[in-house]
């Protein structure tokens, strides 16, 4: 009898030991990683596993891209305070898909890794728009276009403009006051835009924004800009 | 003379028939190389359809949420490995009959409703595909798409799993090497 009991205890001891240790070891892990991409910067943010371990607790991040074996350190970031980390030069190349992950220690103990979805910066950015100026020459507008700041390019971009290579595309919209009315004026790669055959004595204004044509997605739309036909 | 101009006039004959000849191989050979190359091809307004490219990146991602296999890739820097830029059609050719085949078939009650739209698609960049053919060897093509089979067959319904996941490596890699 009793060694049958103390067995049981034992196995008592054991199991509830096992699920206090398994909860604590899950909840040090950094819960929501996952990269936030605006413009192509990819930085991966995270939150504390227990909001009782934030004090004190540091963070340490690798980065793959997928395929790979080995994940890398990110130096960077390796033992930071901080609750995120910026990945945009380790995930340089828009249409390649990354994996991060990132492990927290805190009182001499530290958390197992916990990884990102996958991640393929092209799908995932999200676009500012383009900034835009305008100048006028007699009845004609001049619409100058400036992309959201993007990462420079590895190597095998660099012969092909920011735009190709992004496969970003500009849509410009111009809005005649006097008829309330808004066209599209352009769309294209082109960073200059002439727009001729305007109406005087009549004010206009342009917009733009940053279009994705393969999957049909727009940034938010730049400031109007106006002007005064005479 | 006319014994001595005979056999001059034949040998000409004979050097005139013989270039002719050659010359006929030729361009049949090129005649025979040139519409194999361009029947590897495929037109650039299949990729130019938001929606049906959102639902392959779509399907691509939540299928990529159930590979925890984050070593292995099918569609990558090796699967092009020693094939030439003019032959990658061809071997995606390859790629997208088998996933046609081989996964997206078994897994078709699967991932819907992308499945349906992504796989009516993807048949159709293959019927437009069948003509395509390369002259000569293909047995380092071959090989590569061999390696990709038999890793998915490895890893059994992960594998499948993993190939759908990168179905938007499939399309990317479809774009870049037939249009």
């Amino acid at each position: 009898m009793m060694p049958k009991h103390c067995f049981l205890g034992l196995l008592i001891v054991f199991l509830t030991g096992a699920t206090e240790t398994q909860p604590a070891h899950v909840s040090l892990k950094p819960q929501k990683v996952q990269f936030q991409s605006r413009n192509f910067h990819n930085v991966l943010h995270w939150q504390p596993g227990s909001p009782l371990a934030s004090n004190g607790s540091i963070y340490f991040v690798q980065y793959k891209m997928y395929g790979q074996r080995q994940w890398k350190d990110k130096t960077d970031c390796w033992g930071t305070t901080v609750l995120f980390c910026d990945l945009t030069n380790e995930t340089l190349d828009p249409y390649e898909p990354y994996y991060g992950r990132v492990m927290m220690a805190w009182a001499g103990s530290h958390s197992a890794w916990t990884r990102t979805t996958r991640f393929t910066p092209w799908w995932e950015t999200k676009l500012d728009p383009p900034a835009v100026t305008i100048t006028r020459v007699n009845a004609s507008l001049r619409v100058f276009l400036r992309p959201p700041e993007l990462p420079n390019r590895n190597q095998t971009g660099k012969n092909t403009s920011m735009e190709n290579y992004y496969n970003l595309v500009y849509r410009v919209f111009i809005i005649n006051n006097s008829l309330e009315k808004e066209q599209k004026a352009y769309e294209g790669t082109q960073r200059a835009v002439e727009m001729e055959g305007l109406t005087p004595h009549s004010s206009y204004c342009v917009v733009a924004e940053m279009y994705q044509p393969m999957f049909d997605r727009r940034s938010p739309r730049s400031k109007e800009r106006c002007v005064q036909i005479p | 003379m006319a014994i001595l101009q005979k056999p001059m006039s034949f040998s000409l004959m004979g050097i005139l028939a013989a270039s002719c000849l050659l010359l006929i191989a030729l361009w049949a050979q090129e005649a025979d190389a040139l519409p194999i190359n361009s029947q590897c091809k495929l037109e650039v307004s299949n990729f130019q359809q938001p929606y049906i490219v959102n639902r392959t990146f779509m399907l691509a991602q939540e299928a990529s949420l159930a590979d925890n296999n984050t070593d292995v890739r099918l569609i990558g820097e090796e699967l092009f490995r020693g094939v030439n830029v003019k032959d990658q059609c061809y071997l995606m050719k390859q790629v997208l009959n088998f996933t046609l085949e081989d996964v997206l078939l078994p897994q078709s009650d699967r991932f819907q409703p992308y499945m349906q739209e992504v796989v009516s698609f993807l048949t159709k960049l293959s019927n437009q595909l069948s003509p395509c053919h390369i002259s000569g060897n293909d047995q380092h093509i071959q090989k590569n798409v061999r390696e990709l089979k038999e890793t998915v067959k490895q890893l059994g319904e992960s594998g499948e799993i993993k190939a759908i996941g990168e179905l938007d490596l499939l399309f990317m890699s479809l774009r870049k090497a037939c249009i």
